[in-house]
């Protein structure tokens, strides 16, 4: 009987026999439907574009201004090396400067952290000071080895690996929660650090009559010095003021863009330039590109999407 | 229903009597032992029979009657026919011959009066085989003596039971015996005359040959030592070791008059110290190199500075000792020679352990540079795992992500960057150390080879196959002797020896061999992982 209803159709999705039982989305009854029917209920439960955010410009430049803080960070890091190796600075200044900040950010640290019973405040005094002196003895009891480390590969093989590392480290940085750390990100910068404390110059400049203990040990320990206070430290700091004092935190960003910039401006000027578009596209152009594109978003969502689990499933577990 | 009877062909000219024999349990077949020859007396008969039935376990049995006329001698017929009622059996044979003539005749066989079913005319095929020939055969591949039961096939029951019945061949024409038997051994019984004359000549020599048998095979009371007897096949084993013993004590005695002849010893001790010496200088030039930059790599110098100066040292070291040593190497290397008596393969195992003792500075190097290696790898696999913030986890065996403290994250960083560019370094002293190591190991393994090969090489049994081909057999091909119609067929049963490949695989002898027990790819991937390679570790055996 189906087939001959089949036979005398026309042909045209959508006209079917017009039988009076409606067409019901099932497989395991044989419905007087020829098989290519196409019912006006197709795709009723399509839904388009769902959970769509409404960003705001000026929300997504505040939140884009973390990466660029951190791009300014390398900067300011790769402006410091810069120096050492021209022999611009000598490496004794550069690391009681470097004591100094620390000094300084620690005790920042401690006036905006939460006020907590001083005995547990004691006890982080310690343990603080604990970590501080395994990272020093141990820097500077390996900086003869890490002197050299790197001398027979060649300069742009180091080089390559720097910007790697460096590349990683920006990729992998935990934008959302920089406190602890995280651990590709940490290790991607030291490992960059160690390769390019390991490329300075000290020999030949200790020809030049220049003021340093043993030549090139002391530029390796300051360099690491540095990169620890840039890459490890300088983080928390920064996400303790973004807690406390969100105002302060502005200002501390833009002050880094712009030493960044400067820094690099004073010894390469084309990197300086470089270095102000990139910051410039990341935080303003980016974010427009964003939004604007957010338009030309298309996702459709259904019942073949993957079922989520939500929280409550005590309620099951009778 | 075709019948087959095995006939020895010592019986084929035989006079008349009774046909001795074991019909073969499941099969249509009947093997003929001896003949039991005119005059006799029936009771002692059957007594000889239940005798030999005792002592050899073979089900003996009257098979049926053998006729082959001479003149004067008629009316054999009927008082053959007569016999069969005197020993009543299931199957009654009745085979004659006549003078002249190639082929015999079977006639009449009588079944019991149950099995008379008219099958007359059953086809008879009689196999000659050559009794000695058979009975000292060994049919190969010898399974372990099982008593023959109806699952083993014709063949090796033919044999077994051929075998079996050493005892039915004792009485010789000579013995004072009621029963006279006709067999292979019927002219006299087979003796050696070099056995005999050195029982006669040397007492204690062959009380001692003797008393080394024993040690070895508890039966060292037979008559012929070697020859009449069948040999198992451990004997044949234990016959094996004895040769090969004998061979390297040979081959020893030659070593020690070559060397002692023309005072080889003191040249060979004068040759080793500068040898020793050249040795050592190569490996302060091999040194030497790899502290420069060998072959273009790499290398961190300070580490390769303190690396080489350390190997330097050591074979500073080495290289005294050997000068200390110097004085006394000529009489420890004659009293080492003069231990090749006791076997060649006892020199090489001793020339082996001088190489290792020699070359004991490559070893110690092998083990410095292999523990570094494995030292740094086990470090840089772990650092790499801190490096992207996991960790090994033991308790389930796998690798877990961990958060890591700040200062386990530098100082983890700092050795992973400091054990990742020292890697090629070390990575080539070991290889350099590995491969002079594993040259040491190939000549100690081509002597352990060849002391092996000596041990285990059945020399025994190729002298068996050699002059005696028909005690180690692989089967059998017939021949048709006569083929006439109206008679019964004539086949010859010959031995086929064993193939000579087919000997020795059998044949040789187990030796307490340390085989190493790694597979290539396991070898390979210790090397990788700078593990320690142990070739000479026996295989750990379980003691109850």
């Amino acid at each position: 009987m189906d087939m001959l209803l089949l036979m005398g159709a026309d042909s045209g999705l959508g006209t079917g026999p017009g039988p009076a039982v409606p067409w019901r989305k099932v497989l395991w009854e044989r419905q007087p439907f020829p098989d290519n029917y196409v019912d006006h209920r197709f795709l009723e439960e399509l839904r388009r574009n769902e959970g769509l955010r409404q960003y705001r410009y000026w929300a997504v430049v505040r939140e884009a201004g973390l990466v660029a803080q951190q791009i300014s960070c390398v900067a300011l890091f790769l402006t410091l090396w810069l120096y050492m190796e021209q022999g611009l600075l000598s490496p004794s200044t550069l690391l009681w400067s470097g004591l100094l900040c620390a000094l300084l950010g620690y005790g920042f640290y401690q006036a905006l952290g939460p006020q907590g019973d001083s005995d547990s405040q004691q006890r982080t005094r310690w343990s603080d000071l604990q970590s501080a002196s395994i990272f020093l003895s141990f820097t500077f009891g390996f900086s003869p080895v890490l002197r050299t480390l790197t001398e027979s590969v060649s300069t742009d093989t180091v080089y390559a690996m720097t910007a790697l590392m460096l590349l990683a480290h920006l990729v992998s940085f935990p934008y959302a929660q920089p406190s602890p750390p995280g651990s590709l990100s940490l290790n991607a910068a030291l490992f960059a650090s160690v390769c390019l404390a390991s490329r300075l110059p000290g020999d030949h400049r200790a020809s030049r009559g220049l003021n340093s203990s043993s030549p090139s040990s002391l530029h390796t320990f300051t360099m690491l010095c540095w990169a620890l206070l840039v890459f490890a430290l300088w983080p928390c700091l920064r996400q303790r003021l973004r807690e406390c004092a969100p105002q302060g935190f502005g200002c501390v960003c833009l002050l880094m863009g712009l030493s960044g910039v400067g820094g690099l401006g004073s010894i390469w000027p084309g990197g300086a330039v470089l270095l102000a578009a990139v910051l410039g596209a990341v935080t303003l152009l980016c974010p427009l590109l964003l939004i604007r594109l957010q338009s030309d978003k298309d996702n459709i969502h259904g019942p073949w999407d993957e079922a989520e689990i939500r929280e409550d499933l005590a309620r099951f577990l009778r | 229903m075709v019948l087959k009877i095995f006939f020895p062909q010592c019986c084929n000219k035989a006079d008349s009597g009774l046909l001795v024999g074991h019909w073969l349990p499941g099969q249509d077949s009947a093997v003929v032992l001896a003949v039991i020859h005119y005059p006799f007396i029936p009771g002692q008969v059957k007594q000889y029979i239940h005798q030999i039935r005792g002592q050899s376990g073979v089900d003996l049995a009257v098979l049926g009657s053998w006729s082959m006329p001479k003149e004067g001698q008629e009316g054999m017929e009927s008082f053959l026919r007569e016999l069969r009622t005197i020993f009543p059996q299931g199957r009654w044979l009745q085979l004659s011959r006549e003078m002249g003539k190639i082929g015999f005749t079977s006639g009449g066989e009588g079944k019991t009066k149950e099995e008379k079913t008219g099958e007359e005319g059953d086809k008879v095929i009689f196999v000659h085989y050559e009794q000695r020939k058979v009975m000292l055969s060994q049919l190969h591949p010898t399974d372990p003596p099982v008593p023959l039961t109806q699952s083993t096939s014709e063949l090796r029951q033919v044999f077994g039971t051929v075998s079996q019945s050493e005892s039915l061949f004792f009485l010789d024409k000579y013995d004072d015996s009621p029963v006279k038997l006709t067999h292979w051994q019927s002219e006299g019984r087979e003796g050696s005359i070099i056995v005999e004359l050195m029982k006669q000549a040397s007492t204690p020599v062959c009380l001692l040959t003797a008393w080394i048998l024993v040690l070895w095979t508890s039966l060292c009371n037979s008559r012929s030592v070697c020859l009449g007897r069948v040999l198992e096949p451990s004997e044949t084993l234990k016959a094996n070791i004895f040769m090969s013993f004998l061979l390297d004590v040979t081959l020893g005695l030659l070593l020690i008059y070559w060397l002692y002849r023309e005072n080889r010893v003191g040249q060979l001790a004068n040759a080793l110290l500068p040898a020793a010496d050249r040795v050592a200088k190569e490996l302060e030039e091999l040194l030497q190199w790899l502290m420069g930059a060998p072959a273009g790599l790499k290398m961190n110098r300070a580490l390769d500075q303190v690396l080489g100066r350390f190997f330097l040292y050591h074979i500073h070291l080495w290289i005294s000792y050997i000068h200390l040593m110097s004085p006394f190497i000529e009489m420890i290397l004659w009293y080492v020679g003069l231990s090749a008596c006791l076997g060649l393969t006892f020199a090489l195992s001793l020339l082996s352990d001088i190489i290792a003792l020699l070359t004991f500075h490559i070893y110690c190097f092998y083990v410095y540079g292999a523990r570094l290696y494995c030292l740094k790898v086990y470090g840089l696999t772990s650092l790499w795992r801190l490096f992207r913030g996991r960790k090994w986890n033991v308790l389930r065996q796998r690798v877990d992500s961990c958060s890591y403290d700040m200062d386990q994250l530098f100082i983890g960083t700092l050795l992973f960057t400091i054990l990742l560019f020292l890697l090629p370094t070390t990575a080539l002293y070991y290889l350099v150390f590995t491969l002079l190591r594993m040259v040491v190991v190939m000549v100690q393994g081509v002597l352990q080879l060849t002391v092996d090969f000596i041990n285990s090489f059945p020399l025994f049994a190729l002298g068996l196959r050699v002059f005696r081909s028909y005690t180690l057999a692989e089967g059998v091909k017939f021949s048709v002797l006569c083929e006439e119609p109206g008679t019964p067929l004539h086949l010859m049963m010959d031995i086929n020896p064993l193939k000579f490949s087919s000997v020795v695989q059998t044949y040789r002898t187990a030796t307490y061999s340390c085989y190493p027990k790694d597979s290539w790819l396991a070898l390979c991937k210790k090397l990788f992982l700078g593990e320690l390679i142990y070739p000479w570790r026996h295989k750990t055996t379980k003691i109850d």
